[in-house]
Protein backbone atom coordinates (compact mmCIF):
# COMPACT_ATOMS: atom_id res chain seq x y z
CA UNK A 1 0.00 0.00 0.00
CA UNK A 2 1.38 3.08 -0.96
CA UNK A 3 0.05 6.79 0.38
CA UNK A 4 -0.98 9.77 -2.03
CA UNK A 5 -1.85 13.81 -1.49
CA UNK A 6 -4.57 15.46 -2.31
CA UNK A 7 -4.33 19.04 -3.14
CA UNK A 8 -5.61 19.76 0.78
CA UNK A 9 -3.12 18.13 2.23
CA UNK A 10 -5.33 15.07 2.77
CA UNK A 11 -3.45 11.34 2.45
CA UNK A 12 -5.11 8.68 0.58
CA UNK A 13 -4.20 4.82 0.97
CA UNK A 14 -3.95 3.83 -2.80
CA UNK A 15 -3.56 -0.17 -3.49
CA UNK A 16 0.26 -1.56 -4.41
CA UNK A 17 0.20 -3.44 -7.46
CA UNK A 18 1.32 -7.10 -7.53
CA UNK A 19 0.99 -10.54 -6.38
CA UNK A 20 2.98 -13.38 -4.73
CA UNK A 21 5.16 -14.22 -1.68
CA UNK A 22 8.25 -12.61 -3.00
CA UNK A 23 6.06 -9.28 -3.51
CA UNK A 24 4.75 -9.61 -0.01
CA UNK A 25 8.11 -9.45 1.70
CA UNK A 26 8.78 -6.44 -0.16
CA UNK A 27 5.51 -5.03 0.53
CA UNK A 28 6.33 -5.40 4.15
CA UNK A 29 9.30 -3.32 4.10
CA UNK A 30 7.91 -0.50 2.38
CA UNK A 31 4.84 -0.83 4.54
CA UNK A 32 7.14 -0.69 7.54
CA UNK A 33 8.65 2.17 5.94
CA UNK A 34 6.10 4.08 5.29
CA UNK A 35 4.54 3.43 8.53
CA UNK A 36 8.31 5.32 10.18
CA UNK A 37 7.64 8.16 8.16
CA UNK A 38 4.05 8.80 9.20
CA UNK A 39 4.77 8.16 12.97
CA UNK A 40 7.36 10.99 12.24
CA UNK A 41 4.78 13.06 10.60
CA UNK A 42 2.50 12.63 12.97
CA UNK A 43 5.33 14.08 15.95
CA UNK A 44 5.78 17.20 13.77
CA UNK A 45 2.38 17.77 13.53
CA UNK A 46 2.22 17.51 17.50
CA UNK A 47 5.09 19.78 17.50
CA UNK A 48 3.64 21.96 15.04
CA UNK A 49 0.36 22.30 16.83
CA UNK A 50 2.02 23.44 20.27
CA UNK A 51 3.45 25.96 18.82
CA UNK A 52 0.23 27.24 17.03
CA UNK A 53 -1.31 26.63 20.53
CA UNK A 54 0.93 29.51 21.65
CA UNK A 55 0.68 31.97 19.07
CA UNK A 56 -1.37 35.32 18.68
CA UNK A 57 -3.34 36.86 16.57
CA UNK A 58 -2.43 37.52 12.93
CA UNK A 59 -3.34 41.36 13.58
CA UNK A 60 -0.32 41.29 15.92
CA UNK A 61 2.17 39.85 13.34
CA UNK A 62 0.36 43.03 10.39
CA UNK A 63 1.74 45.50 12.53
CA UNK A 64 5.29 44.59 12.01
CA UNK A 65 4.78 44.86 8.24
CA UNK A 66 3.78 48.29 7.92
CA UNK A 67 7.06 49.68 9.05
CA UNK A 68 8.80 47.07 7.51
CA UNK A 69 8.11 48.53 3.86
CA UNK A 70 7.15 52.05 4.29
CA UNK A 71 11.20 52.92 5.62
CA UNK A 72 12.48 51.95 2.78
CA UNK A 73 13.05 53.67 -0.40
CA UNK A 74 11.48 52.35 -3.70
CA UNK A 75 12.67 53.54 -6.99
CA UNK A 76 8.96 51.96 -8.65
CA UNK A 77 6.87 53.87 -6.01
CA UNK A 78 5.50 57.41 -6.89
CA UNK A 79 5.51 58.30 -3.78
CA UNK A 80 8.98 58.39 -2.02
CA UNK A 81 10.28 58.10 2.31
CA UNK A 82 13.59 58.99 1.26
CA UNK A 83 16.17 60.33 -0.95
CA UNK A 84 16.23 59.52 -4.77
CA UNK A 85 19.42 57.92 -6.00
CA UNK A 86 19.88 59.09 -9.45
CA UNK A 87 21.29 56.06 -10.69
CA UNK A 88 17.90 54.85 -10.63
CA UNK A 89 16.91 57.50 -13.74
CA UNK A 90 19.77 55.57 -15.67
CA UNK A 91 17.08 54.17 -17.90
CA UNK A 92 15.78 56.99 -19.61
CA UNK A 93 19.55 58.69 -19.99
CA UNK A 94 20.44 59.50 -23.93
CA UNK A 95 19.89 56.79 -25.53
CA UNK A 96 21.42 53.30 -25.41
CA UNK A 97 24.10 52.28 -28.34
CA UNK A 98 20.98 50.53 -30.15
CA UNK A 99 17.45 51.15 -29.00
CA UNK A 100 16.59 47.93 -28.87
CA UNK A 101 19.17 45.53 -30.12
CA UNK A 102 17.31 42.83 -32.41
CA UNK A 103 20.17 40.84 -33.86
CA UNK A 104 19.02 37.30 -33.82
CA UNK A 105 21.24 34.32 -32.30
CA UNK A 106 21.41 32.23 -34.68
CA UNK B 1 3.45 -8.66 12.85
CA UNK B 2 1.68 -9.37 9.33
CA UNK B 3 1.37 -7.56 6.59
CA UNK B 4 -2.26 -7.45 6.89
CA UNK B 5 -1.85 -5.65 10.40
CA UNK B 6 0.89 -3.68 9.60
CA UNK B 7 -1.95 -2.07 6.74
CA UNK B 8 -4.20 -1.76 9.12
CA UNK B 9 -1.69 0.27 11.52
CA UNK B 10 -1.02 2.39 8.40
CA UNK B 11 -4.25 3.57 7.44
CA UNK B 12 -4.81 3.93 11.60
CA UNK B 13 -1.93 6.78 10.89
CA UNK B 14 -3.12 8.07 7.74
CA UNK B 15 -6.19 8.85 9.63
CA UNK B 16 -4.44 10.44 12.45
CA UNK B 17 -2.28 12.67 10.49
CA UNK B 18 -5.27 13.58 8.59
CA UNK B 19 -6.92 14.46 11.70
CA UNK B 20 -4.13 16.27 13.29
CA UNK B 21 -3.94 18.50 10.20
CA UNK B 22 -7.63 19.19 10.03
CA UNK B 23 -7.20 20.03 13.65
CA UNK B 24 -3.92 22.46 12.67
CA UNK B 25 -5.80 23.82 9.86
CA UNK B 26 -8.94 24.71 12.36
CA UNK B 27 -6.68 26.28 15.29
CA UNK B 28 -4.64 29.03 12.54
CA UNK B 29 -8.49 29.56 10.94
CA UNK B 30 -9.39 30.92 14.25
CA UNK B 31 -6.38 32.80 14.63
CA UNK B 32 -7.34 34.61 11.33
CA UNK B 33 -8.85 37.86 12.97
CA UNK B 34 -7.59 40.09 9.97
CA UNK B 35 -5.78 40.19 7.02
CA UNK B 36 -2.89 42.72 5.74
CA UNK B 37 -5.14 44.81 3.91
CA UNK B 38 -8.00 44.97 6.33
CA UNK B 39 -5.24 45.89 9.12
CA UNK B 40 -3.90 48.28 6.58
CA UNK B 41 -7.34 50.35 5.75
CA UNK B 42 -7.73 50.59 9.62
CA UNK B 43 -4.43 52.19 9.90
CA UNK B 44 -5.48 54.88 7.41
CA UNK B 45 -3.04 53.63 4.74
CA UNK B 46 -4.28 54.65 0.77
CA UNK B 47 -3.36 52.29 -2.06
CA UNK B 48 -0.28 53.33 -4.43
CA UNK B 49 -1.76 55.46 -7.63
CA UNK B 50 0.38 55.24 -10.91
CA UNK B 51 -0.23 57.47 -13.66
CA UNK B 52 -0.71 56.38 -17.09
CA UNK B 53 3.13 56.76 -17.77
CA UNK B 54 4.83 56.34 -14.44
CA UNK B 55 6.13 52.68 -15.03
CA UNK B 56 7.23 52.37 -18.92
CA UNK B 57 8.82 50.10 -20.77
CA UNK B 58 12.25 50.92 -21.91
CA UNK B 59 13.98 48.43 -23.05
CA UNK B 60 12.70 45.33 -25.04
CA UNK B 61 15.80 42.83 -25.17
CA UNK B 62 15.67 40.51 -28.48
CA UNK B 63 17.67 37.73 -29.31
CA UNK B 64 16.08 34.37 -28.73
CA UNK B 65 13.84 32.70 -31.04
CA UNK B 66 11.97 30.94 -28.90
CA UNK B 67 9.74 31.17 -25.17
CA UNK B 68 12.11 32.68 -22.23
CA UNK B 69 11.38 30.49 -19.72
CA UNK B 70 13.85 31.62 -16.60
CA UNK B 71 15.39 35.19 -16.26
CA UNK B 72 18.05 36.38 -13.32
CA UNK B 73 19.81 39.52 -12.83
CA UNK B 74 23.50 39.70 -11.63
CA UNK B 75 24.41 41.58 -8.32
CA UNK B 76 25.80 44.69 -9.74
CA UNK B 77 22.93 46.70 -11.48
CA UNK B 78 23.11 45.62 -15.31
CA UNK B 79 23.40 42.66 -16.05
CA UNK B 80 20.79 39.48 -17.07
CA UNK B 81 21.09 35.82 -18.15
CA UNK B 82 17.60 34.66 -19.91
CA UNK B 83 17.10 30.81 -20.76
CA UNK B 84 14.87 29.90 -23.40
CA UNK B 85 13.22 27.17 -25.32
CA UNK B 86 15.71 27.55 -28.45
CA UNK B 87 18.24 25.97 -26.24
CA UNK B 88 20.46 29.02 -25.38
CA UNK B 89 21.29 31.10 -22.58
CA UNK B 90 21.91 34.75 -23.20
CA UNK B 91 23.63 36.98 -21.26
CA UNK B 92 22.54 41.07 -21.67
CA UNK B 93 23.71 44.11 -20.61
CA UNK B 94 20.25 45.46 -20.02
CA UNK B 95 21.30 49.00 -19.60
CA UNK B 96 22.55 49.06 -23.67
CA UNK B 97 20.53 45.81 -24.59
CA UNK B 98 23.45 44.51 -25.95
CA UNK B 99 24.18 40.68 -26.13
CA UNK B 100 27.38 39.76 -24.53
CA UNK B 101 27.33 35.63 -24.45
CA UNK B 102 24.73 33.49 -26.38
CA UNK B 103 25.30 29.74 -24.77
CA UNK B 104 24.47 26.71 -26.17
CA UNK B 105 23.57 24.15 -23.75
CA UNK B 106 24.24 21.00 -24.06
CA UNK B 107 20.82 19.40 -23.58
CA UNK B 108 18.53 22.48 -25.53
CA UNK B 109 15.61 21.57 -23.08
CA UNK B 110 16.21 23.98 -20.47
CA UNK B 111 13.85 25.35 -17.98
CA UNK B 112 16.15 27.43 -15.66
CA UNK B 113 19.22 29.66 -15.54
CA UNK B 114 20.86 31.70 -12.54
CA UNK B 115 23.73 34.38 -12.39
CA UNK B 116 26.67 33.54 -9.75
CA UNK B 117 27.20 36.61 -7.63
CA UNK B 118 30.38 37.58 -8.48
CA UNK B 119 28.63 37.80 -12.32
CA UNK B 120 31.54 35.52 -13.66
CA UNK B 121 29.06 32.42 -14.13
CA UNK B 122 26.13 31.17 -15.05
CA UNK B 123 23.98 28.13 -14.66
CA UNK B 124 21.47 26.35 -16.65
CA UNK B 125 18.89 23.21 -15.78
CA UNK B 126 16.11 21.30 -17.46
CA UNK B 127 15.38 18.12 -18.88
CA UNK B 128 18.42 16.35 -18.77
CA UNK B 129 17.91 16.31 -15.15
CA UNK B 130 21.62 18.23 -14.69
CA UNK B 131 23.02 21.51 -13.99
CA UNK B 132 25.11 23.00 -16.27
CA UNK B 133 27.95 25.83 -14.94
CA UNK B 134 29.68 27.83 -17.57
CA UNK B 135 32.49 30.68 -16.99
CA UNK B 136 32.10 33.42 -18.15
CA UNK B 137 35.43 34.11 -19.09
CA UNK B 138 36.33 31.01 -20.41
CA UNK B 139 37.50 31.05 -24.00
CA UNK B 140 35.12 29.29 -26.68
CA UNK B 141 35.89 25.70 -27.72
CA UNK B 142 36.65 25.03 -31.57
CA UNK B 143 33.33 25.08 -32.27
CA UNK B 144 33.00 28.74 -31.12
CA UNK B 145 30.78 27.48 -27.72
CA UNK B 146 31.34 28.33 -24.40
CA UNK B 147 32.67 25.31 -22.67
CA UNK B 148 30.78 24.19 -19.72
CA UNK B 149 33.10 24.32 -16.58
CA UNK B 150 31.36 22.03 -14.52
CA UNK B 151 27.82 19.63 -14.51
CA UNK B 152 26.08 18.63 -11.09
CA UNK B 153 24.79 15.60 -11.91
CA UNK B 154 22.56 13.46 -9.60
CA UNK B 155 18.75 14.62 -9.74
CA UNK B 156 16.72 11.97 -10.80
CA UNK B 157 14.36 14.16 -12.46
CA UNK B 158 14.12 17.37 -14.37
CA UNK B 159 15.60 20.58 -13.23
CA UNK B 160 13.07 23.41 -12.63
CA UNK B 161 14.79 26.08 -10.86
CA UNK B 162 18.15 27.20 -9.58
CA UNK B 163 19.64 29.77 -7.44
CA UNK B 164 23.07 30.66 -6.39
CA UNK B 165 23.58 31.41 -2.60
CA UNK B 166 23.89 34.88 -2.06
CA UNK B 167 27.45 36.00 -1.97
CA UNK B 168 29.07 32.11 -2.51
CA UNK B 169 29.62 31.35 -6.03
CA UNK B 170 30.74 27.57 -5.36
CA UNK B 171 27.28 27.00 -3.97
CA UNK B 172 23.43 26.40 -5.81
CA UNK B 173 20.46 25.33 -4.68
CA UNK B 174 18.38 23.02 -7.37
CA UNK B 175 14.44 21.37 -7.27
CA UNK B 176 13.76 19.20 -9.02
CA UNK B 177 11.07 17.09 -10.90
CA UNK B 178 12.07 13.89 -8.42
CA UNK B 179 10.33 16.33 -5.68
CA UNK B 180 14.16 17.32 -3.64
CA UNK B 181 15.81 20.08 -3.84
CA UNK B 182 19.58 20.02 -3.46
CA UNK B 183 22.33 22.03 -2.35
CA UNK B 184 25.30 21.68 -4.44
CA UNK B 185 29.44 22.26 -4.04
CA UNK B 186 29.87 23.74 -7.59
CA UNK B 187 34.13 23.49 -6.83
CA UNK B 188 33.51 19.54 -6.62
CA UNK B 189 30.38 19.20 -8.26
CA UNK B 190 28.81 17.17 -5.31
CA UNK B 191 25.69 17.19 -3.38
CA UNK B 192 26.38 19.02 -0.38
CA UNK B 193 22.83 18.16 0.98
CA UNK B 194 19.39 16.67 -0.62
CA UNK B 195 16.58 18.02 0.98
CA UNK B 196 13.25 15.72 0.86
CA UNK B 197 13.21 12.55 -1.19
CA UNK B 198 11.99 9.07 -0.40
CA UNK B 199 10.82 8.89 3.01
CA UNK B 200 12.28 12.28 4.18
CA UNK B 201 9.59 14.99 5.19
CA UNK B 202 9.64 16.59 2.27
CA UNK B 203 7.54 17.55 -1.26
CA UNK B 204 5.45 14.71 -2.61
CA UNK B 205 5.45 15.94 -6.06
CA UNK B 206 7.76 17.86 -8.69
CA UNK B 207 9.50 20.82 -6.73
CA UNK B 208 8.78 23.87 -9.24
CA UNK B 209 10.84 27.05 -7.91
CA UNK B 210 13.35 27.85 -4.58
CA UNK B 211 13.81 31.08 -3.21
CA UNK B 212 16.65 31.78 -0.97
CA UNK B 213 17.69 34.21 2.41
CA UNK B 214 21.04 34.39 3.72
CA UNK B 215 22.70 31.76 3.43
CA UNK B 216 20.93 28.86 5.74
CA UNK B 217 16.79 29.61 5.03
CA UNK B 218 15.50 28.32 2.01
CA UNK B 219 11.89 27.80 0.59
CA UNK B 220 10.73 25.68 -2.12
CA UNK B 221 7.66 25.47 -3.42
CA UNK B 222 5.80 22.52 -5.06
CA UNK B 223 2.98 20.96 -7.18
CA UNK B 224 2.29 19.46 -3.94
CA UNK B 225 0.66 22.67 -3.23
CA UNK B 226 2.67 23.77 -0.93
CA UNK B 227 5.83 25.62 0.47
CA UNK B 228 8.46 24.19 2.77
CA UNK B 229 11.05 26.13 4.45
CA UNK B 230 14.58 24.42 5.02
CA UNK B 231 17.05 25.57 7.25
CA UNK B 232 20.83 24.21 4.67
CA UNK B 233 22.26 22.82 7.94
CA UNK B 234 19.50 20.18 8.69
CA UNK B 235 18.17 18.50 5.15
CA UNK B 236 16.75 15.49 7.23
CA UNK B 237 13.07 17.41 7.69
CA UNK B 238 11.26 20.63 6.35
CA UNK B 239 11.48 23.16 9.81
CA UNK B 240 8.04 24.16 8.23
CA UNK B 241 5.07 22.95 5.58
CA UNK B 242 2.95 26.28 4.38
CA UNK B 243 -0.69 24.79 3.47
CA UNK B 244 -3.39 27.02 1.95
CA UNK B 245 -3.20 27.25 -1.92
CA UNK B 246 -5.63 24.97 -3.83
CA UNK B 247 -3.19 23.87 -7.02
CA UNK B 248 0.73 23.69 -7.88
CA UNK B 249 3.10 26.36 -6.18
CA UNK B 250 4.58 27.81 -9.05
CA UNK B 251 6.78 30.76 -7.80
CA UNK B 252 8.40 31.40 -4.28
CA UNK B 253 9.94 34.77 -3.46
CA UNK B 254 11.20 36.10 -0.01
CA UNK B 255 9.70 39.24 0.92
CA UNK B 256 12.58 42.07 1.23
CA UNK B 257 12.68 41.46 5.11
CA UNK B 258 13.39 37.97 4.85
CA UNK B 259 10.29 36.91 7.24
CA UNK B 260 7.93 36.68 5.06
CA UNK B 261 7.52 35.21 1.52
CA UNK B 262 5.31 35.23 -1.34
CA UNK B 263 3.74 32.53 -3.39
CA UNK B 264 1.99 31.84 -6.50
CA UNK B 265 -0.07 29.08 -7.82
CA UNK B 266 -2.11 27.81 -10.42
CA UNK B 267 -5.49 28.25 -8.10
CA UNK B 268 -4.52 31.60 -9.56
CA UNK B 269 -3.92 33.48 -6.45
CA UNK B 270 -1.25 34.89 -4.71
CA UNK B 271 -0.22 34.55 -1.09
CA UNK B 272 1.50 36.34 1.48
CA UNK B 273 3.22 34.49 4.13
CA UNK B 274 4.67 34.60 7.99
CA UNK B 275 7.78 32.46 8.57
CA UNK B 276 7.55 32.99 12.13
CA UNK B 277 3.63 31.91 12.75
CA UNK B 278 2.81 30.01 9.36
CA UNK B 279 -0.03 31.86 9.04
CA UNK B 280 -1.23 33.79 5.50
CA UNK B 281 -0.99 37.60 5.88
CA UNK B 282 -3.10 38.09 2.71
CA UNK B 283 -4.66 36.25 -0.22
CA UNK B 284 -4.55 38.58 -3.59
CA UNK B 285 -6.85 37.19 -6.28
CA UNK B 286 -8.49 39.35 -9.40
CA UNK B 287 -11.79 38.21 -9.85
CA UNK B 288 -12.28 37.94 -13.55
CA UNK B 289 -15.81 38.99 -15.71
CA UNK B 290 -15.52 35.71 -17.48
CA UNK B 291 -14.75 33.33 -14.58
CA UNK B 292 -11.67 32.45 -16.02
CA UNK B 293 -8.64 31.81 -13.29
CA UNK B 294 -5.45 32.07 -14.76
CA UNK B 295 -2.44 30.38 -13.28
CA UNK B 296 0.51 32.85 -11.39
CA UNK B 297 3.41 31.75 -13.40
CA UNK B 298 5.83 33.99 -11.50
CA UNK B 299 6.32 36.99 -9.16
CA UNK B 300 8.63 39.32 -7.64
CA UNK B 301 8.71 42.02 -4.73
CA UNK B 302 9.71 45.63 -4.82
CA UNK B 303 12.47 46.33 -3.03
CA UNK B 304 10.65 47.27 0.02
CA UNK B 305 7.86 45.40 -0.65
CA UNK B 306 5.34 47.43 -1.40
CA UNK B 307 4.38 46.41 -4.77
CA UNK B 308 4.36 42.19 -5.16
CA UNK B 309 4.69 42.03 -9.37
CA UNK B 310 2.73 38.81 -10.83
CA UNK B 311 3.13 37.13 -13.72
CA UNK B 312 0.15 35.05 -15.71
CA UNK B 313 -0.33 32.21 -18.22
CA UNK B 314 -2.94 34.58 -19.98
CA UNK B 315 -0.35 37.32 -20.12
CA UNK B 316 -1.56 39.74 -17.66
CA UNK B 317 1.28 40.87 -15.37
CA UNK B 318 -0.54 42.34 -12.08
CA UNK B 319 0.87 45.40 -10.43
CA UNK B 320 -0.14 44.60 -6.47
CA UNK B 321 -0.11 46.99 -3.92
CA UNK B 322 1.04 44.29 -1.46
CA UNK B 323 -0.78 46.65 1.81
CA UNK B 324 -3.72 47.09 0.84
CA UNK B 325 -4.63 43.74 -1.72
CA UNK B 326 -5.48 45.93 -4.88
CA UNK B 327 -4.45 45.34 -8.00
CA UNK B 328 -2.90 49.15 -8.99
CA UNK B 329 -1.69 48.40 -13.03
CA UNK B 330 -1.70 46.06 -15.21
CA UNK B 331 1.36 45.70 -17.30
CA UNK B 332 0.34 43.35 -20.11
CA UNK B 333 -1.91 45.92 -21.18
CA UNK B 334 0.35 48.90 -21.15
CA UNK B 335 1.85 50.31 -24.34
CA UNK B 336 4.47 48.26 -25.71
CA UNK B 337 3.81 44.92 -23.60
CA UNK B 338 4.26 41.28 -24.05
CA UNK B 339 2.48 39.13 -26.64
CA UNK B 340 2.47 36.23 -24.89
CA UNK B 341 2.12 34.83 -21.33
CA UNK B 342 4.73 36.30 -18.70
CA UNK B 343 6.96 33.05 -17.48
CA UNK B 344 9.83 34.85 -15.58
CA UNK B 345 10.25 38.36 -13.60
CA UNK B 346 12.98 39.34 -11.60
CA UNK B 347 14.11 43.32 -10.08
CA UNK B 348 17.18 44.31 -10.33
CA UNK B 349 19.37 44.65 -7.85
CA UNK B 350 18.92 48.47 -6.96
CA UNK B 351 15.46 47.70 -7.61
CA UNK B 352 15.03 50.30 -10.00
CA UNK B 353 13.82 48.02 -12.96
CA UNK B 354 12.01 45.17 -13.76
CA UNK B 355 12.51 42.74 -16.04
CA UNK B 356 10.02 40.23 -17.41
CA UNK B 357 10.50 37.33 -19.77
CA UNK B 358 7.62 35.83 -22.51
CA UNK B 359 6.53 32.97 -25.09
CA UNK B 360 6.91 35.94 -27.24
CA UNK B 361 10.94 35.39 -26.80
CA UNK B 362 11.83 38.90 -25.57
CA UNK B 363 12.63 40.44 -22.21
CA UNK B 364 10.98 43.66 -21.43
CA UNK B 365 12.60 46.18 -18.81
CA UNK B 366 10.69 48.11 -17.14
CA UNK B 367 11.18 51.46 -15.04
CA UNK B 368 9.30 54.81 -13.14
CA UNK B 369 9.64 57.35 -15.54
CA UNK B 370 7.17 59.60 -14.20
CA UNK B 371 7.45 62.24 -11.53
CA UNK B 372 8.59 61.44 -7.68
CA UNK B 373 6.94 62.72 -5.14
CA UNK B 374 9.66 62.71 -2.05
CA UNK B 375 7.95 62.79 1.74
Amino acid sequence: MVMASSFDGQLVPQPAIGVGTVVDSRGKHRILAELKHLEQELRYLQEELEEVEKMGNISSVCKDLLPCIETKSDPLLPVLNGVVNPLWDRWFEGSPSSPDCGCWIL
Amino acid sequence: MSVSELKERHVAAIEMVNSLRERLKEKRRLLLDTDVAAFARSQGKRPVCFGATDLVCCRTLQGHTGKVYSLDWTSERNRIVSASKDGRLIVWNALTSQKTHAIKLPCPWVMTCAFSPSGQSVAGGGLDSVCSIFNLNSPNDRDGNLPVSRTLSGHKGYVSCCQYVPDDDNHLITGSGDQTCVLWDITTGLRTSVFGGEFQSGHTADVSSVSISGSNTFISGSCDATARLWDTRVASRAVQTFHGHDGDVNTVKFFPDGNRFGTGSDDGTCRLYDIRTGHVLQVYHQLHSDDTNPHVTSIAFSISGRLLFAGYKNGDCYVWDTLLAQMVLNLGTLHNSHEGPITCLGLSADGSALCTGSWDSNLKIWAFGGQRKVN
